[in-house]
């Protein structure tokens, strides 16, 4: 079966699509979320060394990983709309970008309740943790430059190049533990394997998937508000509002 | 969860206040959206 994906590209179309996939994608976080909390919480062994303050690293490491996952596909969509001159591609951009600067937030936060009892302080100028709160301010330009205009299409493209200048900053987060002596530790998990004891990884795998499904329920709930924002004064949008 | 449970607490409390804000946050954007449809739509109709 070919797929014809400008069909899909139209914001009436995608509207609808989005509107169906967003309660799944909502119910699957939650019950992942749900398996991952448990395993975390309950299934997992206390830490040797950290003893049950690690137990915070089940939200942190996730959150980094979406914080970082999130800027890059937002990008994409930035690039793509720069591109092609899609409206879609911008406006799912735009409906990211929120999200990711709440886990890039939540990431900052737990790596600080995390760092108190561990290293004995809330914050450090460190390398992976100063280029994260980098990574959080990109969020907020992004935002801040995507509203600053009166026309909606030249703030997506102004905000769009502002994603692209800062995906510099994705492999200097990723990069920062190898290449500066930092306070943070390296990756526990690799693409190559990891040195974590199978529980803890399998809780920690599980609020990955939690928070990726939510990240694509969140922004396919807010693409539906900013294509009925745009496309308001389209007979298709008046209709829907009447019903 | 002790000695540290003010820490961990601390931050499953703060994930979950992000998460609960971020959805009643796009709630109401879709409401306010709906409303200004219709708002604009009834300006239509007095014209």
């Amino acid at each position: 079966m070919k797929l014809n994906w400008f069909y899909f590209a139209s914001p009436s179309t995608f509207y609808r699509l989005a509107g169906r996939m967003a309660p799944v994608f909502f119910a699957l976080a939650a019950l992942l979320g749900a398996a991952g909390l448990y395993v975390g919480l309950v299934v997992a062994p206390t830490d040797a060394q950290q003893g049950e303050v690690y137990r915070i690293i089940f939200i942190h490491v996730p959150a980094s990983w979406m914080s970082m996952f999130i800027y890059f596909v937002m990008a994409c969509y930035g690039g793509v709309s720069l591109t092609f001159n899609t409206r879609l591609a911008a406006m799912m951009a735009r409906a990211l970008a929120p999200t990711g600067a709440m886990f890039t937030f939540v990431a900052l936060w737990t790596g600080s309740f995390w760092g108190r009892p561990t290293w004995g302080t809330y914050w450090v100028w460190d390398a992976r943790i100063t280029s994260e709160l980098v990574l959080l301010f990109l969020y907020f330009g992004f935002i801040a430059l995507a509203n600053a205009f009166e026309d909606p299409r030249r703030g997506d493209r102004a905000a769009a190049l502002l994603a692209l200048i800062g995906l510099v900053n994705l492999p200097i987060i990723y990069f920062s533990v190898l290449w500066w002596n930092t306070l943070h530790q390296g990756s526990s998990v690799k693409f190559t394997g990891t040195t974590m004891q199978v529980q803890m990884l399998w809780g920690m795998l599980l609020m990955a998937l939690s928070f990726w499904m939510y990240s694509l329920g969140a922004s396919l709930t807010r693409v539906r508000a900013i294509i009925l924002e745009r496309e308001r004064r389209t007979h298709w949008v008046r209709e829907l509002a009447t019903t | 969860m002790k000695p540290h449970e003010f820490y961990i607490w601390m931050s499953y409390g703060m994930t979950a206040l992000a998460l609960a804000a971020e959805l009643v946050a796009l709630r109401l954007r879709r409401s306010r959206s709906l409303r200004r449809i219709e708002e604009e739509r009834d300006l239509e109709a007095q014209d």
